[in-house]
């Protein structure tokens, strides 16, 4: 066996979702209201990275790219049992879309020396997914997503995969590096151990990163290195519902019939 | 940055998903909604239907006959099944040779993989999960895509990158049937070989899939049916319909995940849509609200499903589908209520 493993696990935080609302007057998002959280299918990529270091002794970083205060969700990846935390954080970063964003987390990967890069499906903020495959493609690596499971074999330095396609599943090798971008709900994450959470709380610190320290260029990243432009918000006419209870299975099967749906 | 020269960038490619000569459905699709764009572009563009995988004559062909101008063919051993390091460094050479202005993949497991890869080498802007597609006076894509829970509506364009790439869910366009073959078919220089990959598929498991997409009635269930699936099946031979699944059902294991409706799984536009035993959570609520009568079974009266429903009752399913089945599936009965 070679040397144990290096895994990094990408977290962010988002806005908790059911804290979003509309104002109904200005039609504006009250997105700075919400409470932050770590991005729910996160959890499953922690829960992933922290059975790496069951199986194979692998030593897991949890790296966030984001300000300050995002710091909390590397305590909770630090109380879950990961090794340490990295905050990647500079101002050139802002109004970053996932091209800087995944170039910014390959050259984590490669600061970290890191064999496997974890990732969770998708965030719940932006919801793109393209993410893990954006770093492993910055890297020419190897990338597996939507998985259901891994299986390290690492007297081949290879990491397996139970990957879910559309109508079953397949078994992929991959060669390490790679990325991995485990699907949401694939595994029951594990609850923090006391222990580690007053560490995480009390003692830890995370590694402090910004873009000189990874090798970035401030035109690499940040709003004029990404593509894409967000050109204008509108808001969507919400569908309209009769929002009618009905007190008996008769009444819906008659009320069906009447609207001609059976 | 380098500077890119948008005008050298011209031509629509539609991504053909293939496994196996199986095509996904969302390719024909996407083919069909951009011969809607080909309207507002240049007349001497190009709709290209971009054919990755083994054995692809009869895919060209149906690509030509579904409206495609020309087909690019990379046919290899290498591209099945599905890989993304083998077909990125592909579509990274052909996009380096042919320079294409806009690139549409279709939002599946596989086409969200491809997209990722793909787009970062060549430094597109890629939008992620489009319901809306348009060019604007410039020629720029418009790429609409659902933002918070589907409140609002962002546009997202990419005016200095290209190409302009966008993936979009199953089910949000409908595809034309195919007519007279008219066009090209480009067989074209396969850059990768066996040995430079880095993945190998060691299984591959793969069942008839089915195609919700088209079903004029749904009956859908969620966590709530606890992995009975019998009442929810009874109602579904009742009304003729198709049934389909939120992500808890699909996740759990008791329904496949080509009958996932929402966000990460298919958008639906029946005539009716029966949610059993589901929350209504956002990422749900994205794929069905294009149904047009809504009925939503569920035991919690504060479920969020309510909110979005024509109908509803607030009940144990496995009583109220049961009931309802009877119901509908016996004329005599459902004359008395109606009477
Ligand atoms: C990135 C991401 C992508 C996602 N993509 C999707 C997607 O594509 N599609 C999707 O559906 N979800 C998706 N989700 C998941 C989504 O957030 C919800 O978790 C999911 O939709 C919940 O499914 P459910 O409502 O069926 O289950 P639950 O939340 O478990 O709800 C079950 C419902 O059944 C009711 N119930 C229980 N027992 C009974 C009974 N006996 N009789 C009547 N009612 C009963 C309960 O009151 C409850 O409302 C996604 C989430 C994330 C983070
Ligand atoms: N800013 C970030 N910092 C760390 N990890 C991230 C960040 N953005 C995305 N990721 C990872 O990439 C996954 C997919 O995100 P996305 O592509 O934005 O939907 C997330 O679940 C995270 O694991």
């Amino acid at each position: 066996m070679t040397d144990n493993w290096t895994v990094l696990v990408g977290v962010k935080q988002v806005p908790d979702e059911d804290d979003v609302s509309i104002d109904p007057d200005t039609g504006t998002l009250n997105r700075a209201e919400a409470a932050a959280i770590l991005n729910p299918p996160d959890k499953n990529a922690l829960e992933a990275a922290l059975r790496l270091k069951d199986e194979v002794g692998a030593r897991v970083i949890a790296v966030t790219m984001g300000p300050p205060t995002a710091t909390p969700v590397l305590e909770l990846a630090v109380a879950l049992g990961c090794d340490d935390g990295a905050l990647i954080s500079d101002y050139a970063f802002a109004g970053s879309d996932t091209w800087p964003t995944s170039l910014t987390l390959a050259r984590a990967g490669e600061y970290f020396d890191a064999d496997v890069f974890i990732c969770g499906e998708e965030t719940t903020d932006s919801s793109t997914g393209q993410v893990p495959p954006g770093i492993a493609a910055h890297l020419d690596w190897a990338q597996l997503t939507y998985v259901e499971e891994l299986e390290p074999r690492p007297e081949d330095d290879q990491l397996a995969a139970v990957r879910d396609v559309e109508g079953g599943w397949e078994r992929v090798v991959a060669d390490l590096p790679v990325v991995v971008a485990v699907g949401y709900g694939e595994n029951q994450p594990r609850p923090s151990g006391l222990h580690r959470k007053i560490y995480a709380e009390n003692e830890f610190e995370p590694i402090e990163l910004d873009a000189e320290e990874l090798g970035i260029d401030a035109d690499e990243v940040g709003l004029d290195a990404s593509p894409t432009q967000v050109g204008g918000m509108d808001t969507a006419s919400p569908v309209e519902r009769e929002q009618e209870l009905l007190d008996s299975v008769d009444d819906l099967a008659a009320t069906l019939h009447k609207q001609e749906v059976v | 940055m380098p500077e890119v020269d948008v005008s050298e960038y011209s031509d629509v490619w539609v991504f053909i998903e293939e496994h196996a000569g199986e095509v996904a459905p969302v390719s024909w699709e996407l083919l069909s909604e951009a011969q809607s764009l080909m309207e507002n572009k240049d007349e001497d563009e190009e709709l290209v239907a971009l054919c990755i995988g083994e054995n692809l004559d009869d895919v060209a062909e149906e690509a030509l006959a579904r409206g495609a101008d020309r087909a690019l063919v990379a046919d290899d051993p290498v591209f099945e099944p599905y890989r993304a390091d083998p077909y990125g460094k592909q579509f990274r050479h052909l996009v380096a040779e042919r320079k294409p202005d806009v690139v549409l993949i279709g939002g599946t497991s596989t086409g969200r993989d491809f997209a990722g890869r793909v787009a970062v080498p060549t430094h597109a802007g890629l939008t992620a999960d489009c319901t809306e597609l348009g060019i604007d006076d410039e020629g720029h894509l418009e790429a609409g895509r659902p933002a918070f829970g589907g409140n609002v509506i962002a546009t997202i364009k990419c005016e200095n990158h290209r190409p302009q790439m966008a993936t979009i869910r199953p089910g949000v366009f409908e595809a034309t049937e195919p007519a007279e073959a008219d066009g090209d078919v480009d067989h074209v220089e396969v850059v990768v070989t066996e040995d430079e990959t880095v993945t190998e598929v060691e299984t591959r498991e793969v069942g008839e899939t089915v195609d919700i997409t088209d079903a004029d009635r749904i009956v859908a269930v969620g966590g709530g049916i606890e992995g009975d699936l019998g009442p929810a099946e009874m109602l579904a031979d009742a009304l003729d319909a198709e049934l389909a699944a939120s992500r808890k059902a699909v996740d759990s294991g008791w329904v496949g995940h080509d009958r996932q409706v929402g966000q990460t799984g298919k958008s639906v536009r029946p005539e009716l849509y029966v949610a059993v035993g589901i929350s209504g959570a956002v990422q749900h609520l994205e794929g069905m609200n294009d149904s047009e009568v809504v009925v939503a079974i569920n035991n919690d009266p504060n479920a969020p499903m309510f909110d979005h429903a024509d109908y509803g009752i607030v009940g144990d399913l496995f009583e109220v589908c049961e009931e309802l089945a009877e119901q509908i599936g016996n004329p005599e009965a459902l004359q008395e209520v109606i009477a």
